[in-house]
């Protein structure tokens, strides 16, 4: 690739001019912030409003751990969290699991039951901030509303997200082990469920970070994100939903890679396109519907194991482009994320890079200061066309469902990690640290020591699980469990309630996924080491 | 040879890259992907008479899974050479797994024009009597 195309391909000029711009009206194409189509910003113009939603991805560990980072985040000067479960967690399986052994608690937090939930989240103000999930949805959910609702606040005032990832996750680093209508289910449900007891929250968090981040360019990573959404509102309609009972509580996790100017007309383009898909395709009216919620988490792909001090250089260009497109919520990928989930010292970073970017630069306080830019609405246009015309053509194939089952994506994510090792490789990519500008080993020591630090897997929770799940009253917990395998062989009851109850009595995440599997007719346990809990 | 990864990691970015450059450079790959554990890979390299068993990492699970590995395939008498590769491989780990009897290693610095030549010069000295 020459410099002159930006990192999707996306041929460049050495310079934009009026003409370049000339077929945009303002009031059609653009609008002011807050207005159709929402191109320059979800809400008008407000100096009284708070900044973007400053947080850190975390979880480590037990549950006890997790809820000493977030208090440390938060007195770092977080103004939101964002919590991901451990491998174990984020594929269904519970800490005793044999398969989990080595892994629980060292990529995120071990989360398996009410307990754990409880844990987690003590002595947080949940009705004070924002909690990110990036968790298992139905269990994700079932645990805050719970957590909440023992300690007397009302779930209705709860808000945060949750990520839902019924197409991609089994390609892309969740996989669950469960046929695409259940995964599809669990989203709808959820999505219902939510819409109803916690209206605040965004119980659809379309995540297209977790899918690019393994080489998709930015029209690929929009355009399998619209794929996403579209599918689930189509079924969230079919239900017989209402478009603005559920729209509103939509918001989307995009990636932000280095090429600077192509991530900020991503996210205009992103705006502008889901406003006019909402309005013109689903009939949304509320203007909440319309105008979509975007926050992103800096690319961990473009941070190098290599030289890893230059990564906060990285994170600090990442977080400036997204500052300036406008964002709801903001995350940078830690200095250690080529070896490890964030130390403390990479979260402090993180939030501090936020701080100095808002505090000092003053670059937010006006709103979308690019719109206008010759350059950046060229590309925005651009950028929004090529997005669309790759939804067409995906959906366009037939059923996006089959397509996902027949491992078209697959083979697209594949190709995709292929093309970057390609372009790091032969330099295309340019990577400082790894393709040019080099360092010998024994000079690169700069944070060495501090980013490979290793976590240990939380032993200790496997044998407290164990001595949990024998404490339990097995005559209850089999009555509750046979209930979430009743309402998992009727497609026409919602499967929250009965997971809550199930939940309630100490049925733990590993056994309610291993029974709805079953009613799936899939093996309970993917890896056919446990046994039916009922 | 047979790539894959172990215990629960998904992180499938340098496991798919290698394996298709080491079909690009003529040799036969095996991919067994994500979700393995050292009995089915010990089988399998039996069953299907492998070279070389690569292990890509982007979790530390493999340090724990290595012992039981190496150890596996000493009891069914197989002489396969094990080699481990990986972003989150620092240059101690990397000494631990050659200690360890692990054939070649190769970190986030290590050139991936070497790998080819690596493997196959690890093939060779595995076929040596």
């Amino acid at each position: 690739m020459s410099r002159r195309s930006t990192r999707s391909g996306i041929p460049l000029k050495p310079v934009y001019r009026p003409e370049d711009v000339a077929a945009l009206g303002y009031d059609e194409a653009l609008g002011d912030p807050g207005v159709f189509p929402y191109t320059r910003g979800r809400r008008p113009p407000d100096h009284a409003a708070a900044a973007w939603i400053q947080r850190e991805l975390s979880g480590e560990g037990a549950p006890s751990q997790s809820n000493a980072q977030l208090k440390y985040l938060i007195e770092t000067g977080a103004t939101g969290l964002d919590v991901i479960g451990d491998t174990p967690t984020m594929a269904y399986l519970d800490p005793d699991h044999p398969a989990a052994a080595h892994a629980v608690g060292t990529q995120g937090v071990s989360l398996c039951c009410l307990d754990d939930y409880r844990e987690l989240y003590h002595d947080l103000p949940l009705d004070g901030l924002t909690v990110s999930h990036s968790l298992p949805p139905l269990f994700g959910i079932a645990g805050f509303y719970l957590a909440a609702r023992e300690r007397g606040i009302d779930p209705a005032r709860l808000r945060g997200s949750i990520v839902q990832p019924p197409f991609y996750c089994e390609d892309c680093g969740y996989a669950t082990h469960m046929p695409f209508p259940l995964r599809l289910r669990m989203t709808a449900d959820s999505i219902e469920f939510a819409s109803r007891e916690m209206p605040r929250f965004h119980a659809f968090l379309e995540d297209t970070y977790y899918i690019s981040d393994g080489g998709l360019d930015v029209v690929e990573e929009m355009a399998l994100g619209f794929v996403e959404i579209r599918y689930v509102v189509r079924e969230l309609l079919r239900r017989g939903l209402l478009v603005d009972s559920f729209a509103p509580r939509i918001a989307i996790l995009v990636n932000c890679g280095m090429d600077f100017f192509e991530e900020i007309a991503k996210i205009r383009a992103t705006r502008r396109l889901y406003a006019r898909m909402m309005r013109e395709e689903f009939g949304a009216r509320d203007p909440r519907s319309l105008a979509v919620n975007i926050a992103s988490h800096t690319s961990g792909l473009s941070l190098t194991a290599q030289q890893p001090v230059n990564n906060i250089v990285r994170g600090t260009a990442q977080a400036l482009a997204l500052a300036l497109a406008g964002v709801q919520g903001i995350e940078i990928s830690g200095f250690d994320e080529a070896f490890r989930t964030p130390s403390p010292e990479s979260h402090l970073v993180g939030l501090r890079t936020q701080q100095v970017i808002q505090l000092e630069t003053n670059v937010s306080s006006v709103t979308d200061p690019l719109g206008g830019s010759y350059y950046v609405e060229a590309l925005t246009a651009e950028m929004e066309r090529r997005i669309q015309e790759m939804v067409a053509r995906v959906e366009d194939m037939g059923d996006p469902a089959a397509l996902c089952d027949r491992g078209w994506f697959r083979t697209l994510f594949q190709d995709a990690m292929e093309r970057h090792a390609r372009q790091v490789r032969d330099g295309t990519k340019p990577q400082v640290g790894v393709n040019v500008h080099r360092m010998p080993a024994h000079e690169d020591t700069l944070l060495r020591a501090l980013a490979e630090r290793k976590i240990e897997p939380s032993r200790e929770r496997v044998e407290r699980i164990r001595a949990f799940k024998r404490s339990r009253d097995s005559r209850r917990l089999r009555a509750t469990l046979e209930q979430v395998s009743r309402a998992a062989r009727d497609t026409t009851q919602n499967l929250m309630p009965s997971i809550i109850a199930a939940t309630e009595v100490g049925a733990t995440m590993g056994e309610v996924a291993w029974v709805l599997r079953a009613a799936y007719g899939v093996p309970g346990d993917p890896f056919g080491m446990m046994e039916s809990p009922l | 040879m047979l790539i894959g990864m172990l215990g629960l990691d998904q992180h499938e970015v340098g496991a798919v890259a290698v394996a298709r450059l080491l079909r690009d450079a003529g040799m036969e790959v095996i991919y067994l992907g994500r979700f393995n554990l050292p009995p089915g890979i010990v089988k399998t390299a039996g069953d299907e008479n492998g070279d070389v068993i690569g292990l890509s990492c982007h979790s530390w699970e493999y340090l724990h899974y290595i012992d039981e590995l190496l150890a596996l395939l000493r009891q069914q008498g197989l002489s396969i050479p094990v080699v481990v590769g990986g972003s989150v491989l620092t240059a101690g780990d990397e000494r631990l797994l050659r200690d360890k009897g692990v054939a070649a290693t190769f970190g986030p610095t290590s050139s991936v024009e070497d790998i080819p030549a690596a493997i196959r010069a690890v093939v060779m000295d595995a076929r040596r009597p």
